[in-house]
């Protein structure tokens, strides 16, 4: 019997969070994801500036008059200061879309992946009957529906991208219910909720953990997206919201939409880094040893 | 007196693409409290089948128990309810499996595992569950216990992850214990060590165990009664003694005479030719028919019953007309 002392005892997390930290494009995307959330936290506090306000002569360049340091819209509003104040709801709607996409998609993928039989046909029949639906065309009708509040948005975005999220869950928890593991813990007297809770989901949680983080940056575009077609909150700035009123005007004015879309960008870009370092994380495969 | 665990005529058969095959047909075991049986055969002739009736754990679908009885201390689980089961599971009987490697859950330490099964079934606080898990850690031979109850089952061997599914099979002090091929997937010397630890665990608890095993050197180490199956009967049955030294059955006979004997200075080693016939392809006849040396026209029309014959029942139409 080989005696395993020569190594302290490492979880896997924490070894997932040792592969992590020597990537260094995920390292960067976390600098920068923790950049953009501390900008928009607490940017004001340096930054006094009211994004609502018309407090200059339209489509002022950037670099030119130092209060203003990104220029103007098309209205005289200060872009940096939409910026600053836009990145929070941008950043909520994302985080609280991919959350909702998170709870519907493992919920209904675990229930059809382990019970099976009709309950998995009648799940997956569901799923399919949301993923046929053309996702923007089917987000839209839902955020007219209701009124466009942060909330109403976000939910849309869930509902309409939680069947991904759903058929990974289900394949992930049909691949683990086979595991020996399982029938050991069924064989101790384990109930399948308990199974399904403390033995399969956390067994299947490395891929769905990367799924949640790149579900943030494709909530973040769709919240873009929706603004853009002027189906966001008119009265909570957010950078879709930013390039979406000033669209019009792109030919006279490059600033007033590029910069939020570099905001956009940059987070989305950070965020996938993010997903991608925590993939090759908890991928044994390309770990070391 | 009624033995502590005693299944009657089990039959077991699974909906499969050629149609519904029996898996177990009118299987009848009994072992008493302290004593081991052992259940031998090749792959696929109905021993783990027969242990995961008895746990209630057949996958169904596809598989259902169609007729017989298992009873634990006179309690029929073939009627049991779900739950009565899961009351059952853990408490009054508990299963090692083949493979210590893929039998534990790897995100958690092996001492929460442990205290995890402890908490199913007592009302006991995590921590006292967790003092429990170390204590018997140390009485299945784990050194350092207190240490390794907070090690992930990758940082283990082979050896002490069956220690650890052994610990946890017995922390409920369960009446029955079965152990499906336990030493397997181990190294010689190391499956010696379990079944020592198996021999001790059975001292101390008093629980009957069934080992499940196509090893007829650990049969012979262990097992006070046998039961050879094959193709999911039982064909033979009786003092592990008496079978080891006295096999009748022509499958018995050859499983003996495959151990390969030290000294003896054989080159080869023996086989019996051929292969377990698949379960949907079994005929009137007799399973072993096709590979048996004393194979009769008998054999294919009649299924040979398991009848008493010399020192011990044995299912075969050759012993019975004295013809081997």
């Amino acid at each position: 019997m080989t005696e395993a002392t020569t190594f302290k005892a490492e979880s896997p997390a924490r070894e997932a969070w040792r592969m992590f930290r020597r990537n260094i494009p995920a390292v960067a995307g976390v600098i920068m994801l923790t950049g953009i959330v501390l900008a928009t936290l607490w940017g004001t506090f340096f930054y006094d500036g009211n994004p609502y306000e018309i407090v200059w002569a339209p489509h002022e360049p950037p670099g030119v008059t130092p209060e203003f340091p990104l220029g103007t819209d098309y209205l005289g509003r200060d872009i940096f200061a939409g910026l600053i104040a836009g990145g929070g709801p941008t950043l909520a709607v994302g985080a609280a879309a991919a959350a909702i996409t998170m709870v519907i998609g493992v919920s209904l993928g675990a229930l059809a992946g382990f019970y099976g039989g009709w309950v998995d046909n009648l799940l997956m029949r569901i799923t399919e009957f949301f993923q046929v639906l053309p996702t923007l065309l089917f987000a839209m009708v839902l955020v007219t529906l209701f009124s466009p509040t942060l909330f109403t948005i976000a939910m849309a975005i869930g509902v309409v991208s939680w069947p991904q999220t759903a058929r990974l869950t289900r394949a992930e928890v049909m691949k683990i219910k086979e595991l020996e593991y399982v029938t050991a813990a069924r064989a101790i007297g384990a109930r399948n909720r308990r199974i399904i809770w403390t033995v399969i989901l956390p067994n299947a949680a490395p891929p769905l953990i990367v799924s949640a983080t790149l579900t943030i940056g494709v909530a973040i575009l769709f919240e873009a997206g929706l603004s853009f077609l002027g189906l966001g909150d008119p009265n909570t700035m957010s950078w879709g919201l930013m390039i979406g009123s000033n669209r019009a005007y792109i030919l006279d004015a490059w600033w007033p939409v590029t910069f939020p879309g570099l905001a956009i960008f940059l987070t989305v870009f950070s965020v996938s880094l993010i997903g991608d370092g925590l993939n090759d994380a908890f991928n044994p495969k390309l770990r070391e040893r | 007196m009624s033995a502590l665990l005693q299944i009657e005529d089990l039959r077991v058969t699974f909906n499969t693409r050629y149609g519904p095959v029996t898996a177990l047909d009118s299987v009848s075991l009994s072992v008493n409290a302290g004593e081991t049986l052992g259940v031998v055969g090749e792959s696929g002739c109905g021993k783990s089948i027969t242990a995961l009736s008895v746990m209630g754990l057949i996958p169904s679908p596809p598989g259902k128990i169609a007729g017989g009885a298992i009873r634990l201390a006179g309690e029929d689980l073939t009627q049991a309810s779900e739950a009565r089961m899961r009351a059952l599971r853990g408490a009054e009987m508990a299963m090692i499996f083949q493979e210590p490697m893929t039998s534990l859950n790897p995100v958690f330490t092996v001492g929460d595992q442990i205290a995890e099964a402890i908490m199913l079934h007592q009302k006991v606080s995590a921590d006292q569950a967790f003092r429990d898990a170390v204590a018997l850690l140390d009485r299945v031979g784990i050194p350092s216990p207190d240490r390794r109850a907070r090690d992930y089952p990758h940082q283990l061997s082979g050896g002490m992850r069956q220690r650890v599914m052994i610990a946890m099979a017995v922390s409920c002090r369960p009446k029955v214990l079965i152990a499906d091929e336990p030493t397997t997937a181990l190294d010689v010397t190391v499956q010696a060590q379990i079944f020592d630890l198996l021999n001790e665990i059975q001292r101390d608890f008093g629980a009957a165990i069934i080992l499940i095993t196509h090893d007829m050197g650990a049969i012979s180490e262990m097992a006070d009664r046998v039961a050879v199956m094959y193709a999911g009967r039982v064909i033979e049955q009786g003092r592990a003694d008496d079978v080891l030294d006295l096999p009748q059955h022509p499958y018995t006979r050859g499983l003996i005479s495959c151990i390969p004997a030290l000294g003896k200075g054989e080159d080869t080693l023996r086989e019996i030719p051929g292969v377990v016939p698949p379960l949907h392809m079994l005929g009137a006849g007799c399973a072993f028919a096709d590979r048996c040396a004393y194979r009769a026209p008998r054999c294919d029309s009649e299924k040979p019953q398991l009848q008493a014959h010399g020192h011990h029942p044995v299912a075969c139409h050759a012993v019975e007309e004295g013809r081997i």
